[in-house]
């Protein structure tokens, strides 16, 4: 199980204001945002869930926040384990989780197993087990084939299953994706579809961010919605459709971000007439 | 930290960099295949054409009186065996001849036009490579080599005619000495003087190779740290992998670690690959000479370079270090390989202008040049093949090269911890990056263009003001001068920096020149007093002050005030009081602030003595110059702290009494206690009338 408490992230960002319309001249500040804005959640075994929201959400953030990738401005993110260990370090965490986004690319001059086998080093896995896991996953994913190739010479979907294969060396507990079936062709995105469900079935906790809706409301069994870093709406695709009196999630989403939008103009106008007041 | 994860990580970064073709090229294909072959090439192609230009002829006209004409001639047509045949062989052209090759150039040219020709036909020789060289004159008049300086073999002519009228000359001299009934050797070689080189060959080459090996083995580690360096850091930001790595159970120490001692592995490679392949290349052509030279008896003991050549070898390994942390420092700021290796341009410059260091004239390796890097190493290599190497500067080399490392790692892991870094969000801290044509016109400079100002003028001041001085004495002063105000202004103009904002070039009030006035008085006189305290503590640099003295009454009036006092109260200040406090105080709290500046201008006149005094003297003009935000008050006080010396320097024994510190004046305590109450009463007094310049408002647009 995988827990955010409170989780906050600041940045900075350059914003350019008119500062002298006479001259025309442009001043630029630094002003700081919050791309994830205290959100908490968990998310338990053997349970998936989507995380949606627009471009620019918040979801990549605090989808890396998760993954130890980078921390927290504040809050935290806590793992128990099967056993009731409650893990905090940031180090351990990674140990039981298998993240995967568009952005974790392979080693190229790499064979698929030689990169296998040096990240089962990390992990500290034996060499007789890395090579008994090594022949499990090639097989589960059907990679004997392309196994001692480079992965520079495999195809689109070839690399995609070897991208799976990492997340599955150290047998994690948790696999948090970031819009794992983004650009991909039918078959490597059902691939990758199937592959989160097996996971689901094995009891190990599934968090990924999708902009695919239909999707997300065939696999999920809760959905988070996120827009300006804050979480907008939780449930299952079925309550959150109810409650928005939609027939599907794609109508649903909608609905609420529209009415996250009239919502932040209606603050918008408030804070405008105080300020004249 | 895991050793076994840095040792995982360790292995699959090499597997990876020796499986990238540019690595590959950069540290197998240029060093063992191309630089030799260069090299060979090279000396080939001098020695054909060294050859080609001993056998050729070359073609010159004399308009002489008979007896130089008959002399120049005799000593052109020696046998090469004879000692006064001439290097080159010459050979004599008609008037005649010169015209009829002039008329046949223009039929082929079809160029002579009326009104063009010129006058002189022998010029228009010279020019349409008729001729190589001519002559005329005669014994009364004196004679003339006429030659083109810009062509080759114009010279070479004429340095044939010259050695035939210096052999001549000698001739003409001993006939006159014999004529007098005078005994020729007695007047014209009264004594014998001969040199007797007691340098044994091995030290005459290894003196050869000190010289130019440090140039080649800092380049070569560098070239080897280089792309390894952009592949690991910038490389594995555009391939997608950094983050795959992020994901691992790992810390950012044992990932940068793992980084760090596969480039400098591969970098220590690259510069053994290197250096062996230029040595067998060099020992080839060696062979070769010695081979075609029978006659000459060459022979060396190379067993006695095995010492340097090893200590090199351990020199170099510790240099690799502090390369690849730079490296490394410099490209994890890149987002692609391209935009890394824009980065990398400034710090190969750097790097390579370092390795120039043996060439300079007057840089030994001493205890303080053994703590500059890079230069250090190559003075360290210079020693070592110069069989003149100090093992204790050895060991404070080594030490200082490791400290830099350290502190390089300690930077790099700093910048391994930073997500702005790692999720490529860019180096905003340095300005110059950016293209120009997409730079903000009146932006301010970063934290970075600070470093790169700083760091760029020092260097140049370092290497090429250390050059003019030594070259053009007083006056490389004002080179240096002339750099450091050169450097701040022409970066700030590049960036398109608000250079009113930044150099606060703006006019104070009235009041505030008087205040600032007060203020140096009162800083100098306490700065002397902090002298008179601390010079028994450090005589060497009480030392460099006298010397400095000495060196100031060698120049005009004029030209010293210029150079010692105009010139750095506006350089200087542009560049602490302008480029440095400026940029500093958009970012940082007042105090820390003026520290830094204080500090930074202290420690820029690289004298322990001087720190302290320069440093509460340049107090004095941070805190004018920050609270009136007008860096003229600061010129001022500069400039007249520095006339002071200069006058001083002019007249030692009027101005002794009236500034130099008696001893027993700080026996004295109620004279002490008055002096330093007014000299800390002027400075607050002075302080108090300080006050900001006034920004000129822009008009309010009507509405």
């Amino acid at each position: 199980m995988i827990k955010a408490e409170n989780l906050t992230k600041q940045f900075e960002r350059t914003v350019l204001s008119e500062e002298n319309p006479a001259k025309k001249k442009k001043k630029s500040k630094k002003e700081t945002f919050y791309a994830v804005d205290h959100v908490s959640f968990e998310v338990k075994d053997g349970e998936i869930v989507g995380l949606l929201g627009p471009n620019g959400a918040g979801k990549t953030t605090l989808l890396r926040m998760l993954g130890s990738l980078m921390g927290p401005t504040e809050g935290q993110v806590t793992i128990t384990d099967k056993e009731g260990n409650v893990i905090t370090d940031p180090v351990e965490q990674k140990r039981n989780i298998g993240y995967l986004s568009g952005n974790t690319k392979l080693y190229h001059r790499l064979s698929v197993r030689e990169m296998l086998s040096t990240l089962a080093e990390i992990y500290g896995i034996e060499k007789a087990e890395t090579e008994k896991r090594i022949r499990e996953i090639s097989e589960v994913l059907d990679m004997d084939a392309f196994l001692d190739n480079r992965i520079e010479r495999l195809s689109t979907g070839q690399t995609q299953r070897a991208s799976i294969a990492r997340t599955l060396i150290h047998q994690p507990e948790i696999y948090i994706f970031d819009e794992p079936t983004l650009g991909l062709d039918i078959l490597s995105a059902d691939a990758i579809v199937s592959f989160m469900k097996t996971r689901k079935e094995a009891g190990k906790t599934v968090l990924y961010s999708t902009h695919y809706l239909e999707e997300a409301q065939f696999l999920c069994d809760r959905i988070l919605m996120i827009e300006k870093g804050r979480i907008v709406c939780e449930g299952s695709p079925a309550e959150i459709m109810e409650r928005t009196k939609t027939e599907n999630l794609r109508e649903a989403f909608h609905v609420i971000m529209k009415h996250e939008d009239r919502k932040e103009e209606a603050e918008a106008n408030k804070s405008g007439e105080e300020s004249e007041e | 930290m895991r050793t076994a994860t840095v040792k995982a990580l360790y292995k699959r970064e090499l597997l990876d960099i020796f499986r990238d073709k540019k690595t590959v090229v950069m540290m197998v294909a240029l060093p063992i295949l191309l630089y030799p072959a260069l090299i060979i090439a090279m000396v080939l192609i001098i020695n054909a054409v060294t050859a080609s230009q001993a056998e050729k002829e070359y073609t010159v006209y004399m308009d002489l009186d008979q007896e130089a004409d008959t002399a120049i001639r005799g000593f052109a047509a020696l046998d090469e065996k004879d000692e006064d045949a001439l290097d080159y062989k010459l050979q004599f052209l008609s008037m005649d001849q010169v015209t009829e090759k002039l008329a046949e150039n223009d039929t082929e040219n079809e160029q002579a036009k009326d009104g063009e020709e010129e006058a002189d036909p022998l010029k228009r020789a010279l020019t349409d490579k008729v001729l190589n060289a001519y002559v005329t004159g005669n014994k009364e008049n004196g004679y003339e080599i006429h030659y083109l300086s810009a062509k080759t073999d114009s010279n070479i002519a004429k340095n044939a005619l010259k050695q035939a009228f210096d052999l001549y000359e000698e001739d003409l001299r001993e006939e006159t000495v014999k004529a007098a009934g005078l005994e020729v050797k007695a007047i014209l070689e009264p004594i014998d003087v001969s040199l007797q080189d007691i340098s044994s060959k091995e030290e005459s080459v290894g003196s050869q190779i000190g010289s130019l090996l440090p140039f080649f083995i800092i380049t070569s580690v560098l070239m080897g740290a280089l792309y390894p360096s952009i592949d690991v850091t910038a490389g594995e930001k555009e391939r997608g992998t950094l983050e795959t790595l992020l994901t691992l159970p790992i810390t950012n120490l044992e990932m940068l670690l793992s980084k760090f001692f596969a480039v400098a592995t591969i970098s220590c490679i690259s510069a053994f690959l290197n250096i062996f392949s230029m040595g067998g290349a060099m020992l080839f052509l060696v062979s070769g000479a010695i081979a075609s030279a029978e006659d000459l008896n060459v022979s060396l003991d190379y067993k006695v370079f095995l010492p340097g050549i090893g200590f090199t070898l351990i020199v170099m390994l510790f240099f690799a270090m502090l390369v690849t942390a730079v490296c490394m420092c410099t490209c994890i700021f890149a987002k692609s390989f391209k935009e890394a290796n824009n980065y990398a341009t400034p710090v190969m410059l750097v790097f390579m202008f370092g390795g120039y260091a043996t060439l300079l004239p007057n840089l030994e390796l001493t205890a303080k040049s053994a703590v500059l890097p890079i230069v250090n190493v190559a003075l360290m290599i210079k020693s070592l093949f110069g069989f003149s190497a100090d093992y204790g500067l050895f060991a404070m080399v080594l030490a200082s090269n490791m400290a830099y490392s350290l502190l390089a790692i300690l930077v790099l892991s700093r910048l391994y911890n930073s997500e702005a870094v790692l999720f490529s969000e860019g180096f905003t801290s340095v300005r110059l990056f950016a293209k120009r044509s997409e730079m903000k016109k009146g932006q301010m400079p970063g934290g970075g263009d600070v470093v790169i100002v700083m760091t760029s003028t020092i260097l140049l001041m370092l290497y090429l003001g250390t050059f003019a001085v030594a070259k053009l004495g007083f006056y490389g002063v004002a080179v240096q001068q002339a750099m450091i105000l050169l450097v701040p202004v022409l970066y700030a103009w590049y960036i398109k920096a608000d250079a009113k904002k930044l150099f606060s070039l703006r006019m104070p009030h009235p009041l505030s020149w008087i205040g600032a006035l007060l203020m140096v008085v009162g800083a100098f006189v306490l700065a002397m007093f902090l002298g008179a305290i601390l010079a028994p503590l450090f005589p060497e640099s009480a030392q460099n002050v006298n010397d400095l003295s000495e060196f100031l009454s060698t120049a005009g009036k004029i030209p010293t005030v210029l150079v010692i006092a105009l010139m750095p109260a506006a350089g200087e200040e542009l560049l602490f009081r302008g480029f440095f406090m400026g940029t500093l105080r958009e970012k940082a709290k007042p105090v820390t602030v003026i520290a830094l500046t204080a500090i930074f201008f202290a420690a820029y006149h690289m004298s322990l003595l001087r720190f302290f005094t320069v440093g509460v003297i340049g107090l004095s003009f941070t805190v004018a110059a920050y609270k009136s935000r007008s860096i003229f008050l600061s010129m001022l006080m500069h400039f007249c702290n520095n006339l002071t010396a200069v006058i001083t320097s002019w007249y030692p024994d009027k101005t002794e009494k009236l500034l130099d510190l008696d001893p027993k004046v700080l026996e004295s305590p109620l004279t002490l206690f008055a002096l330093l109450s007014a000299a800390l009463g002027a400075v607050v007094v002075g302080y108090l009338l300080v006050r900001p310049a006034e920004e000129k408002q822009a008009a309010e647009p009507v509405a």
